[in-house]
């Protein structure tokens, strides 16, 4: 009995560009399974970003519009008020989402766009060559912070699932990790939950995802599951911050 | 009987299915692939499978490509 294969979502012959034992490549399998287990893979319009998460529509076989850096949820916004039956969702890292794009996508919150978006969290600029991001942890070493991050200099990291779950707009807010094969299939269904408030039309549904980063953080895959565990989730817990469909 | 496929050309070698797999069936291969890296293999002499997918839900690259239980 087949019990896994690859989703149908992906494109023959695809082939992932990410850096050995990045969870770029698990985040989007999940959203591939997903969009195979709900029967979206026809009516799915793609938001993608700026940065590593930006090559995410060289690999689906979906339909996808590229947005300028941070302006995914902006741009999805236009395209669900032009398609309403669509189903549209971003897909962003931290520095995209809550840096550059921090106005874009709180308002898209405000506003409780029918959207989801799934955001990459590895503490830095990943693709630009390991720089300071929003969410760097205190202390952390990067190339733009290399005696580590200070709150006299750079301030404090931001925590994206909490200030989401502030906005009223939101329906679904949640951070998970995929560190753990339980952590994994946690985040499989956060990310279904997301995925359905918009089908319901509640608001935004957002998932959060501390992922890794093993080339900029000079660390093997293994290791760098074990800092998402020790130093990750000490600053950015695991949970879910909104759910409105439980309330 | 259960048993999962790898395409051995999508590995980059992290060895974090090495690492999930409960049974311990996947190893390092002695001979590099079409990315120069050394690929892992799945190696059951004693049919200890159990189709549990661990190693597949871990693989990042998508280098298993089928479970079968």
């Amino acid at each position: 009995m087949l019990v896994f294969e690859t989703p149908k979502a992906f494109k023959k012959d695809f082939k992932y560009s990410f850096c050995k034992g990045c969870d770029h490549g698990v985040a989007i399998r999940l959203i591939a399974e997903l969009i195979d287990e709900l029967g979206l893979k026809e009516k799915t319009i793609l938001t993608t970003s700026i940065g590593c998460s930006v090559t995410m529509y060289d690999f689906l076989d979906l339909d996808c519009i590229e947005a300028p850096h941070g302006r995914a949820m902006a741009v999805a916004t236009g395209v669900k008020r032009a398609r309403p039956d669509k189903f549209v969702f971003t897909y962003q890292g931290d520095g995209d989402f809550a840096s550059i794009g921090l106005a874009e996508s709180l308002h898209a919150s405000l506003r409780g766009e029918s959207l989801s978006a799934v955001c990459i969290n590895n503490t830095t600029y990943g693709m630009t060559g390991g720089q300071l991001g929003p969410t760097t942890l205190m202390g952390q070493v990067t190339t733009t912070s290399p005696k580590g991050r200070n709150r006299e200099y750079y301030g404090y990291p931001i925590r994206i699932a909490e200030q989401v779950a502030l906005c009223d707009g939101t329906a679904f807010s949640a951070r998970v990790a995929l560190d753990t094969i339980p952590n994994i299939r946690k985040a499989k269904a956060a990310i279904k939950k997301a995925f359905e408030v918009q089908l319901k039309g509640l608001g935004v549904g957002f998932v959060e995802i501390l992922s890794t980063c093993p080339t900029n953080w000079n660390m093997s895959p293994e290791k760098a599951h074990e800092r998402v565990r020790n130093e990750m989730m000490k600053v950015f817990p695991l949970g879910v911050y909104k759910d409105i469909t439980e309330e | 009987m259960a048993h999962i496929v790898i395409d051995e050309n999508r590995c980059k070698s992290c060895y974090l299915c090495i690492a999930a797999c409960p049974k311990g069936l996947i190893k390092k291969s002695a001979h590099v692939n079409k990315l120069g890296e050394y690929a892992v293999e799945f190696c059951d002499p004693k049919k200890e499978c159990i189709g549990c997918a661990m190693c597949a839900t871990r693989c990042p690259d998508l280098a298993i490509t089928e479970v079968h239980k």
